[in-house]
């Protein structure tokens, strides 16, 4: 069953084209890894499924849902670790969680806050502000809030910066957990071998097009 | 409840920021007692006298200082891309907007409510019968502003420059709510009967209900685009 279905999706900003006519299918629990050089538009892509931006043309839809047209509903099934973190200086990492949550219309549980703290080792700073934090740990704190909201679609763009081992083994953990519950993951990236450890399908994003990979080429291109 | 709950949320979440920082609430009074200060000694005014100008005065004050405060609603989502977190959020943003005009509403009655006592110390003005009512206008004005402010807040909060376009978009819009509230703060200062003024609350009365009714609708749109 797929997932989220692309077709025809293309983006321009003004005369300047980032991608054309990208059509492509993600199998529901499957991880997607998104590769390209900068400015390919790779986090356009995202931002443009995260329903963020509009597609200058085409259409796509996630879970069946048309990703223009019924935009909260789509909303209510995926989230976003992007390049900035989300997150609110002043609030302490459980008040930017339980904020969060609330921000997705659930109520937040303290005892199910505090142990997403602990698996992703933030746990003894629950009460410290996050202005305090440094760029790992909010990467971190970011990866507690998508462990607390469980979405069906996970998206992440370049979700290795910032983190050292043991925050890369809480990603992967988290993205384990998401397929294995049946979500799926997208992730752009530009660390072949870390995606190609996790991602099940892949494709580059490069001069306007998109190339998709095979399992293979996928573990070919992490190794090239 | 989840609509109810959201506003919660969002109105705690501004509050406990600005508790943390004080940096909306100084920079308000700041620049408000430089209002009070620079007019009261301009002015070297009799009680009379300055009964017939200290309405301007004080609305003067109370909108500048608002636009402080409704300008960093916005702004501080800016910071980590909060504002994108709202953006993508799945719940009404109908109730996301009635948290910020809740939140910049007791900000900036918060405010006046600290600087009306200036006004009546530097202004040597007798208010005592006429601070129910006062506070009647200042509670209706307070919330037109903030009601429309919310809205061009989250309108400019993407532009360069928002300082300049947030004051230049909304004041001519709050005319209307700031000519009420001039004269109904003149009737009730005056000690006028309050079938004098009576129109010029039920003016903000109208006020508040279309500015909130148009910006809840609008603000979905304006916070997408």
């Amino acid at each position: 069953m797929s997932a989220i279905q692309v077709t025809s999706l293309s983006k321009a900003y003004g005369f300047y084209r980032i991608f054309e006519e990208i059509s492509f299918t993600i199998t529901s629990g499957a991880c997607f890894a998104l590769f390209g050089p900068n400015g390919a538009g790779k986090t356009t892509l995202l931002r443009i499924l995260a329903t963020l931006q509009a597609p200058s043309k085409g259409q796509f839809t996630i879970f069946g849902q048309d990703g223009v047209a019924q935009k909260d509903s789509v909303r209510a099934t995926l989230l976003f670790i992007a390049h900035g973190s989300h997150l609110y200086e002043e609030l302490s990492a459980t008040e930017n969680l339980q904020f969060a949550l609330a921000l997705r219309g659930k109520s937040p549980d303290p005892s199910h806050l505090k142990r997403a703290l602990d698996q992703t080792g933030i746990g003894a700073y629950g009460n410290l502000k996050i202005r305090q934090f440094s760029a790992g740990m909010k990467k971190r704190l970011a990866i507690a809030k998508a462990i607390v909201a469980q979405p069906k679609l996970l998206l992440l763009d370049e979700p290795y910066n910032a983190l050292d081992d043991g925050g890369i083994a809480i990603t992967n953990q988290l993205i384990q957990d998401t397929m294995r519950s049946g979500g799926t993951v997208i992730m752009t990236t530009h660390d072949r071998n870390k995606a190609a450890q996790i991602a099940t399908e892949g494709a580059i994003l490069q001069a306007g097009r998109l190339q998709l990979l095979s399992p293979e080429e996928l573990q070919a291109h992490a190794l090239s | 409840m989840p609509f109810l709950n959201t506003i919660y949320w969002v109105v705690w979440k501004d509050l406990i920021s600005e508790w943390r920082t004080r940096e909306t609430i100084s920079s308000m009074l700041f620049f408000a007692l430089i209002v009070i200060l620079v007019f009261s000694f301009s002015f070297a005014m009799d009680q009379d006298a300055a009964r017939q100008l200290i309405a301007g005065i004080i609305w003067v004050a109370f909108t500048f200082t608002g636009i402080i405060g409704i300008g960093k609603s916005f702004t501080s989502e800016l910071q980590n891309d909060c504002l994108e977190s709202l953006q993508m959020s799945p719940v009404p943003k109908g109730a996301i907007y009635l948290g910020k005009v809740t939140a910049n509403f007791l900000f900036m009655f918060a405010v006046e409510i600290l600087l009306f006592p200036l006004f009546v110390i530097f202004f040597n003005l007798e208010v005592v019968e006429a601070v129910g009512m006062l506070f009647l206008v200042f509670f209706l004005a307070t919330l037109g502003l903030s009601a429309v402010g919310t809205l061009f807040s989250a309108l400019t909060v993407q532009i360069r420059a928002r300082e300049v376009m947030l004051p230049v978009l909304l004041l001519p819009l709050a005319v209307p709510v700031m000519i009420a509230a001039v004269e109904a703060t003149r009737g009730a200062l005056n000690g006028d009967p309050y079938a004098f003024y009576s129109q010029w609350l039920h003016l903000l009365v109208i006020f508040d209900i279309i500015f909130t009714v148009v910006s809840f609708w609008l603000f979905e749109f304006i916070l997408d685009s």
